[in-house]
């Protein structure tokens, strides 16, 4: 019996010892294989600039929408136009341009010297096709061309851009995504949509592309401007989870990325990472879709509209949310502050005051509020939307939360289910604005709520230019806080971080630092 | 066993009609907000409309599903509404993601369970069958993603040790890809060690406390073939059965250890795509997610045929 138990003794013993080597041999495999890894992380001592993005729209430019995923593109293709960090219109393929008096003929003087990696020459022909295939994808790219009536060839290095009507915002777009180019024997041979070709700084590198989680790119040896692209490499990770790019930004597995909130910001920070903190070109708001008063009647009434400007503590609400990552305002074009539309003293119009907000509603014979369907955006931005339900709610407001998937909550505004409602709205430049959510017939207007005032201004602004055009739409912003379209809040602010070895300076009105403000630091 | 295996290939092929035709229906229910999304906030009604004719919204449901079936078995299953990427392209990048964390996660769960299901069972009360108690319900209580977070923080960003995000294909390199799942497979097996772990230990407890091991114990045979051979063996099943479970319940359920990770697989794509109504990767991600189960319900079948003879007749 005790012989026995010694050698049950002894097995466990040489058991236990095999299940202990085996550990510490699968323990020492690790260590090798995490000792090599920890090499592996990209720099700029090697050229490779190593971007983080969400996924893109693939590369035909009939399928593109412009501001997230220009770093996709940028490495691939010209645009006619190169847009200055404070939004100014700049040459870049388009050499010269002019309009006549009417804005309704945009002439454009080309570069002569730029080839297509193909071999294609880049003339007035290879323009006219490239905005006759990108207006007919269905994207937001191709809507902004639908302006364009005929695109007339003069020469060689010549174009005239003949428009329906005149658009303010057609320059700027022609800067971005709708005046990308590919090669015109590229979009004949329709293969665009996952291979590009164009005469940007680089061409993909397709053997060390996987689609869908990493494009790397090569430089263009002939490309025409390579002073404005100092690397050797581009790499653009997909990558959608906030944390991972945090993650991947601190341990220098990518040198650039969009960063998901202000609490992210600080960590980066911490972290020793440069943080770029630019408002993006939205516009955050408590909008009234139904000012006709179609399904909340109490909307109509222009008193009930400014009460709900006045219960909202913007500063409350801005800090509770972004922190002193966002400024609070009470107005629609809110982007810059120095482009002559934005008016300081608008955003004291509506102070802070519950009381005068109730007494508002009584006199529009709401004393005890009224109830309203809202979309639930806390998903989103539980902090902002918690704190403005509350400021609502206080002032006799009866709000039921509709919780449903972002695209179903658009959708369902876009059919004119709700008649207010909190949302992150894509503004753009002034003349965006306008065409996409205060035109009777925009999209964002989906109660096709009209006033005479607001159309009479939207044709003169559309009619003037310059300094002119500026004091109209600088009149148009008074009159929308005048009347209450919306109670806006803030510009959204977005935060991106860069690694130390490098220097990215962001774009008006672009929601990513494009390709040519990324340098090495000094 | 061919007559086995040809019913199984029958239940398969039908299984597959059925969850494709079913997620196809509820993807279409909600697929009117979809051209909207892809064209962008900012587009016009025109281009919405011109959209959806694109993509064939406009037709009826069943010709659709008959179109996309038509292509599915000649192995052409379309591309991405949104981003245009070729959804066979994108299963060939996003299966190996998968298959690498479920398979290594599958592996290092059943070897660490059995190891101390095994010792917790003998040595009951000992020391290691305490700690086992205490990780186990540490590992059911912390969710997978907080455990990732930690191990990125300890081994990527403080130690350096591991990337902290990124898969490696194997055939890329096979030290780096082993790099690139550690820490999300680590991070994974724990839960399923401490679910599998439990089951083992309290199955071997009845095993060994059953006559016939005393029967074997009093005829001298050796402890080591004693736990192996016969009481593991016997103990097995239940394991099998709570570990091919979770080796399902993963396919799917490695979708935030992938985001943490930025290693996007199946999950990663199915929930992105289904929250998007991406329609064509939804398909694409939803027939391999089943023909992975079915094979891998067919590989337990095989594993209990083998440790119980009497499954055999079937």
């Amino acid at each position: 019996m005790q012989e026995g138990s010694a050698v049950r003794a002894r097995a466990r013993l040489s058991h236990t010892t095999r299940i202990v080597i085996s550990a510490a041999t699968l323990g020492a495999l690790v260590a090798t294989t995490a000792a090599c890894a920890g090499g592996g992380s990209s720099s700029t001592q090697d050229s490779t600039l190593t971007m983080a993005n969400a996924a893109g729209l693939g590369f035909d430019l009939a399928d593109q929408q412009p501001g997230w995923f220009e770093q996709y593109l940028q490495p691939v293709y010209d645009s006619l136009f190169r847009i200055s960090p404070d939004g100014d219109i700049g040459a870049n393929i388009a050499t010269e341009w002019e309009y006549d008096d009417a804005l309704t003929a945009l002439t454009i003087d080309l570069r002569t010297d730029v080839k297509f990696t193909d071999g294609e020459s880049l003339d007035a022909e290879a323009v006219k096709a490239n905005i006759e295939h990108t207006r007919t994808g269905a994207s937001t790219t191709a809507s902004q061309l639908q302006v364009v009536e005929d695109v007339e060839v003069v020469d060689s290095d010549t174009v005239v851009l003949h428009l329906i009507a005149p658009d303010p915002s057609l320059l700027p777009n022609l800067g971005m995504t709708a005046g990308m180019l590919a090669s015109p024997a590229a979009i004949e041979a329709g293969g665009l949509k996952t291979t590009p070709v164009g005469s940007g700084p680089y061409t993909l590198d397709s053997s060390a592309t996987t689609e869908g989680s990493q494009y790397t790119y090569v430089r263009n040896a002939d490309y025409w401007n390579p002073d404005d692209y100092p690397y050797e490499r581009v790499v653009v990770k997909v990558l959608t989870d906030n944390n991972a790019i945090l993650n991947a930004l601190r341990t220098g597995q990518v040198d650039a990325g969009p960063l998901g909130s202000a609490k992210d910001a600080k960590t980066a920070e911490g972290a020793g990472l440069h943080v770029l903190n630019y408002p993006n070109g939205d516009l955050e708001a408590v909008y009234f879709y139904d000012k006709n008063g179609t399904i909340a009647p109490a909307l109509a009434d222009v008193r009930v509209r400014q009460a709900i400007n006045y219960a909202l503590d913007r500063d409350a609400i801005v800090k509770a949310g972004y922190g002193d990552l966002a400024t609070p305002t009470a107005q629609m074009f809110a982007i810059t502050e120095d482009d002559g539309i934005f008016d300081p003293a608008l955003n004291d119009v509506y102070p802070y005051d519950p009381e005068k907000a109730r007494e508002l509603l009584a006199e529009a014979g709401y004393p005890d509020g009224f109830d309203v369907v809202m979309p639930d955006w806390s998903g989103y931005a539980p902090e902002v939307n918690a704190a403005i339900n509350q400021n609502l709610a206080d002032i006799g407001i009866r709000i039921t939360l509709d919780t449903l998937p972002v695209e179903q909550m658009y959708g369902n505004t876009l059919q004119g289910g709700y008649a207010m409602g909190w949302q992150p709205y894509e503004d753009n430049r002034p003349w965006d604005l306008i065409q996409f959510q205060i035109k009777p017939d925009a999209p964002w207007n989906p109660f096709h709520y009209e006033d005479p005032q607001v159309t009479a201004l939207i044709g003169e602004i559309q009619a003037a230019s310059g300094e002119e055009q500026t004091a109209l739409f600088r009149e148009l912003n008074e009159y929308l806080v005048e009347i209450a379209w919306a109670a806006p809040i803030n510009a959204t602010v977005f935060n991106y971080a860069t690694s130390d070895d490098v220097e990215a300076t962001p774009q008006a009105f672009a929601k990513r630092p494009p390709l040519y403000n990324f340098r090495p630091a000094d | 066993m061919t007559w086995f295996f040809a019913r199984r290939i029958g239940e398969a092929a039908v299984l597959v009609l059925a969850v494709t035709l079913l997620t196809f229906t509820l993807m279409s229910m909600t697929s009117d907000t979809v051209a909207r999304s892809i064209v962008g906030q900012t587009a016009s009604a025109e281009v919405v409309a011109q959209k959806q004719a694109e993509l064939g919204l406009d037709q009826p449901l069943i010709e659709r599903f008959v179109q996309w079936l038509g292509g599915a078995v000649r192995g052409d299953f379309g591309s991405s509404w949104f981003t245009n990427e070729s959804v066979g392209a994108l299963l060939f990048a996003k299966v190996p993601v998968t298959l690498s964390l479920v398979l290594a996660t599958v592996l290092v769960a059943a070897v660490v369970s059995v190891v101390f299901g095994v010792i917790a069972a003998i040595r009951r009360g000992g020391w290691i069958d305490r700690i086992l108690q205490v990780v186990a319900l540490a590992g059911f209580a912390f969710p997978s993603f907080v455990i990732a977070l930690l191990l990125v923080l300890v081994f990527a960003v403080q130690l350096g040790w591991f990337p902290a995000i990124g898969f490696v294909p194997l055939t890329e390199s096979p030290q780096l890809w082993l790099a690139s799942i550690t820490l999300p497979v680590a991070a994974l097996a724990i839960q399923v060690v401490a679910a599998t772990s439990q089951q083992i230990r309290g199955s071997m407890v009845d095993v060994l406390e059953s006559d016939y091991i005393r029967t074997l114990r009093s005829r001298g045979v050796s402890p080591v073939g004693l736990y192996l051979k016969h009481a593991l063996r016997s103990a097995a099943p239940p394991a099998l059965t709570v570990l091919g479970l979770q080796s399902i319940a993963l396919i799917g359920g490695t979708v935030i250890i992938e985001k943490v990770f930025g290693m996007l697989g199946l999950g990663t794509a199915i929930v992105g795509a289904s929250s998007q109504g991406d329609l064509p990767i939804v398909m694409g991600v939803v027939s391999v997610m089943v023909l992975i189960i079915v094979a891998i319900n067919l590989l337990l079948d095989l594993a209990y045929a083998w440790l119980n003879p009497k499954v055999r007749v079937a």
